[in-house]
């Protein structure tokens, strides 16, 4: 028996590793998942990894950003599964390192648009079925550096920032319909998209000293294993937490 | 399969209700354990619950604020099942209502010693196993008045506040051993304890105004359920997280 068995969940950038990694596990724990991402052909991979695993899983196409087509990719979930349960909303968008000033409108903007607007417009069109279902748990994933300040990420701090208060706000306005919301904040978790901008894992570790005191980056399952606990029932009265998972990242 | 099979837990104020509740389900998820409290004919109780359902399980008498009797508990726990992976610390006292001026010292002092006091004795004398072990998982209960004020309780929201730190400054030392500590910060939760301070639930439900969004309270399961989590590798990267288990009560 799987500990989201009967759920129906939502997941954004289930083309990218730690999302993709939490779809997958929500799927082996029984869940049903729309596997939402902009990039089709890493979307489409995850959702055939979790059909071929045996699980039950459909790939949408869609920009967060884009209200129409969120309130499309969640009314083609609820028709496919028949409700919505559960929403793990990771699209992010990393901005290029720049201080404040030197930083163009459009960047900051986008940058709000994908890691903040676009989570306020899933959050929107999802809660009328959460409040169809009884119940629901929304997942939003901030970051370390919505917690404390990275360098020359102003726009990225400040989007992951107001993603712990969207997920309180959330919280506290639905709790009486029995709807969850939580955080993750990630500490720097070995992922492609973090290689891209790293010459290799050791450089990573070594720029984070002492901040990583085990010395090692998380890896996206572990993301998904947390992802997991906040969505089933068994974190029933947890709410409004800010669930850092950085192996001490933040305690330093 | 238990999601702590092979584990062997030592679980203090298992008399109680929180940590009885997470004593039954370390124990039904396939953990040995180690129900240690202070009054004998409740721990027996817990130890034998969990005998009755077919699982492993003892009872050790032990007052936490003693460091002799710790380190005996310990090793008769070592002893016993040849290990020690996970620690839930428990052990609580809160004082009768006070403003600081007017409460003796000695009623301060008994405060920090069990609540805070009594923790690093424990964790003093667990570290030494876990390293053994190869790793381990600490998992020590603050309470919501770690984070935020309640009145007329300045030893017990210091205390639980120290609980906090006490988790990071574990986390960040030990992360090298493979060793996490977190904590848990629970809302109000439905205990004997807490209806004994109080004329009813509803009471106590009506006192907490609009933090209690549900309009009611947490049960011990619920915290039992994030103990297992943390207890469990599904939360391989998480140390030093606060884990506000209150539904949405601080995000309020």
């Amino acid at each position: 028996m799987g500990r989201l068995e009967e759920k129906v969940a939502f997941v954004t950038a289930a083309g990218g590793a730690i999302a993709g990694a939490t779809a997958r596990l929500f799927a082996a724990e029984g869940a049903a998942v729309a596997c939402v991402d902009i990039v089709e052909e890493n979307v489409k991979k995850t959702a055939s990894d979790i059909e071929a695993a045996g699980g039950k899983a459909i790939a949408i196409v869609c920009d967060v950003n884009d209200e129409e087509a969120v309130k499309a990719a969640i009314d083609q979930t609820v028709s496919a599964f028949g409700k919505l349960n559960v929403v793990f909303n990771a699209a992010a968008f990393t901005d290029p390192l720049l201080p404040l000033h030197e930083l163009d409108v459009d960047l900051w903007r986008k940058t709000f648009d994908v890691n903040i607007t676009g989570m306020f417009i899933v959050t929107k069109y999802a809660i009328p079925h959460m409040l169809n279902a009884g119940s629901g748990s929304f997942i939003n994933i901030s970051s370390i550096y919505g917690a404390r300040a990275a360098k020359k990420r102003p726009a990225y701090c400040s989007s992951k920032g107001a993603v712990r208060m969207l997920s309180k706000s959330v919280a506290v306005d639905y709790a009486e319909h029995n709807i969850r919301a939580n955080s993750i904040l990630p500490g720097p978790i070995e992922t492609p998209r973090l290689l891209v901008a790293n010459k290799n894992m050791d450089d990573v570790i070594n720029r984070h000293r002492p901040h990583l005191p085990a010395a090692r980056l998380g890896q996206p399952e572990e993301i998904a294993k947390t992802a997991v606990f906040l969505a089933s029932d068994e974190s029933s009265f947890m709410s409004g937490n800010d669930c850092f998972v950085d192996g001490a990242y933040n305690a330093i | 399969m238990g999601r702590l099979e092979g584990k062997v837990a030592f679980v203090t104020a298992s008399g109680g209700a929180i940590a009885g509740a997470t004593a039954r389900l370390f124990g039904a998820e396939g953990a040995a354990v180690c129900c240690v409290d202070i009054v004998e004919e409740n721990v027996n109780q817990t130890a034998a619950d969990i005998n009755a359902a077919g699982c492993k399980a003892f009872a050790l008498t032990c007052d936490v604020t003693n460091d002799d009797a710790v380190k005996a508990a310990v090793d008769k726990t070592v002893t016993e099942y040849g290990k020690l992976d996970v620690c839930f610390n428990a052990a609580a006292y809160s004082e009768k209502r006070h403003r600081l001026a007017d409460m003796p010292v000695d009623m301060w002092k008994s405060v920090i010693d069990v609540n805070l006091t009594g923790m690093f004795i424990v964790a003093r004398h667990v570290i030494p196993q876990m390293q053994a072990a190869g790793g381990g998982s600490i998992i020590n209960v603050s309470s919501i008045y770690g984070v935020v004020g309640a009145k007329e309780r300045p030893a017990y929201c210091a205390a639980k506040g120290g609980v906090r730190m006490l988790s990071k400054s574990i986390a960040v030392d030990y992360a090298v051993d493979n060793i996490r500590a977190n904590s848990i910060m629970p809302g109000p939760i439905e205990t004997p304890r807490l209806l004994a301070r109080n004329p009813s639930i509803e009471a106590i439900i009506e006192r907490h105004g609009p933090r209690l969004h549900q309009k009611r309270l947490g049960k011990p399961e619920e915290i039992a359920q994030t103990a297992l989590f943390l207890a469990s590798d599904d939360a391989s990267f998480t140390s030093g997280a606060d884990m506000v288990v209150d539904a949405a009560y601080t995000a309020f």
